[in-house]
């Protein structure tokens, strides 16, 4: 699973949610990529989900890329606790997801099975995506 | 080389506002710089744009009110989403002169069925005149093995073509497809999962109730 190995703050404000991708809005590896259309919070354990489902079903096939890893740290209060005496602890670690943003790509597998594929992902990913392909130019 | 006619208006207004309203109108900001002159601020029909630039490269004669600029797209923005054009930035260049462009390169052959192609670089920087840009470079990729990588210097280039690119820089590569070692690796990474969820949620749940 991804984690940060280090971090500067170990708790931190939540990123803002607003604003479109400004960059990695095609894919730039693979031939096929997952592109989100609305923002959101991609936590690790999403991430893994969805690698998992893709390679599951590329079998051998294809090579997987992962564009966006989860530096964020979200905290939580615990359960049935009053407020105040401090910030809660670390409970996720997300990537701040921006509409447009392509988060994994696919290369070496047929459309149909890159499709099948990222189908499969989307489902694990907690943001409305769709299956773009690269321009041929 | 295929040239395109498109006629553009002068834009006399700037700004956010102006540029949503040529938008809204079908058209598209654009400017038209280079060779040192002052930039000119116009305005394209994005239909017809949207056309043309499908083609790599492609030069775009543009009639501004009567004068006709020959410019290449340095710059093309798009929206991510939607996928039509915000704005466009435009190259003045003349048919004798020498352009560094980036060209796309397309794989071509038979090649070991058991790696994975991967196109490190999708494109690579060529000088050539500017009336003869290719539109695409052939890559001949029969006997290539898995673990083998093909570089630029690889790529057939046409006459009059110079490669700027770096030489020794890959531009495609045949990995070597996983072994059955891969699911085996891939299986305990979610077992692991499991049970480091029901250990962590407690652990930290205990530490901070008070």
């Amino acid at each position: 699973m991804l984690i940060p190995r280090r971090v500067k703050h170990r708790k931190q404000h939540h990123p803002k949610r607003s604003g479109k991708a400004k960059g990695g809005t095609t894919p730039s590896f693979g031939d096929f990529g997952i592109q989100a259309l609305e923002g959101g919070y991609v936590t690790n354990r999403q991430i893994e989900a969805a690698r998992i489902a893709m390679t599951r079903y590329i079998k051998r096939g294809g090579k997987v890329w992962i564009n966006i890893y989860p530096d964020r740290p979200l905290t939580k209060k615990p359960a049935e606790t009053r407020m105040g005496s401090g910030k809660g602890s670390p409970e996720w670690w997300i990537a701040n997801i921006k509409p447009g943003r392509v988060m994994f790509e696919i290369s070496g597998v047929s459309e149909e099975v890159a499709t099948a594929a990222m189908t499969r992902a989307i489902h694990k990913l907690p943001v409305k995506c769709r299956v773009i392909r690269r321009e041929e130019a | 080389m295929a040239e395109i006619s498109i006629k553009a208006l002068r834009r006399l207004e700037f700004g956010k506002g102006a540029s949503r309203r040529i938008r809204r109108d079908g058209q598209v900001p654009a400017v038209i710089y280079g060779h040192g002159s002052q930039p000119v601020h116009i305005s394209l029909p994005a239909k017809e744009v949207l056309a043309a630039i499908k083609t790599s490269n492609v030069l775009l004669d543009i009639d501004i009110e009567g004068s006709v600029e020959l410019t290449l797209p340095k710059s093309i923005v798009r929206n991510p989403l939607k996928g039509h054009l915000e704005h466009i930035d435009l190259l003045l260049v003349r048919r004798d002169e020498r352009v560094t462009v980036s060209v796309p390169v397309h794989a071509e052959g038979t090649f070991d069925r058991d790696g994975i192609l991967e196109h490190v670089q999708n494109t690579i920087e060529v000088e050539c005149l500017a009336i003869s840009i290719p539109q695409f470079l052939e890559l001949d990729l029969t006997g290539l093995m898995a673990g083998e990588s093909k570089t630029a210097a690889d790529v057939k280039l046409p006459q009059g073509t110079t490669l700027v690119s770096d030489p020794t820089s890959i531009v495609v590569h045949l990995s070597v497809r996983a072994t059955i070692e891969e699911p085996v690796a891939v299986a305990p990474a979610e077992g692991e999962a499991a049970p480091t969820t029901g250990e962590a949620a407690p652990a930290e749940g205990d530490s901070e109730k008070k």
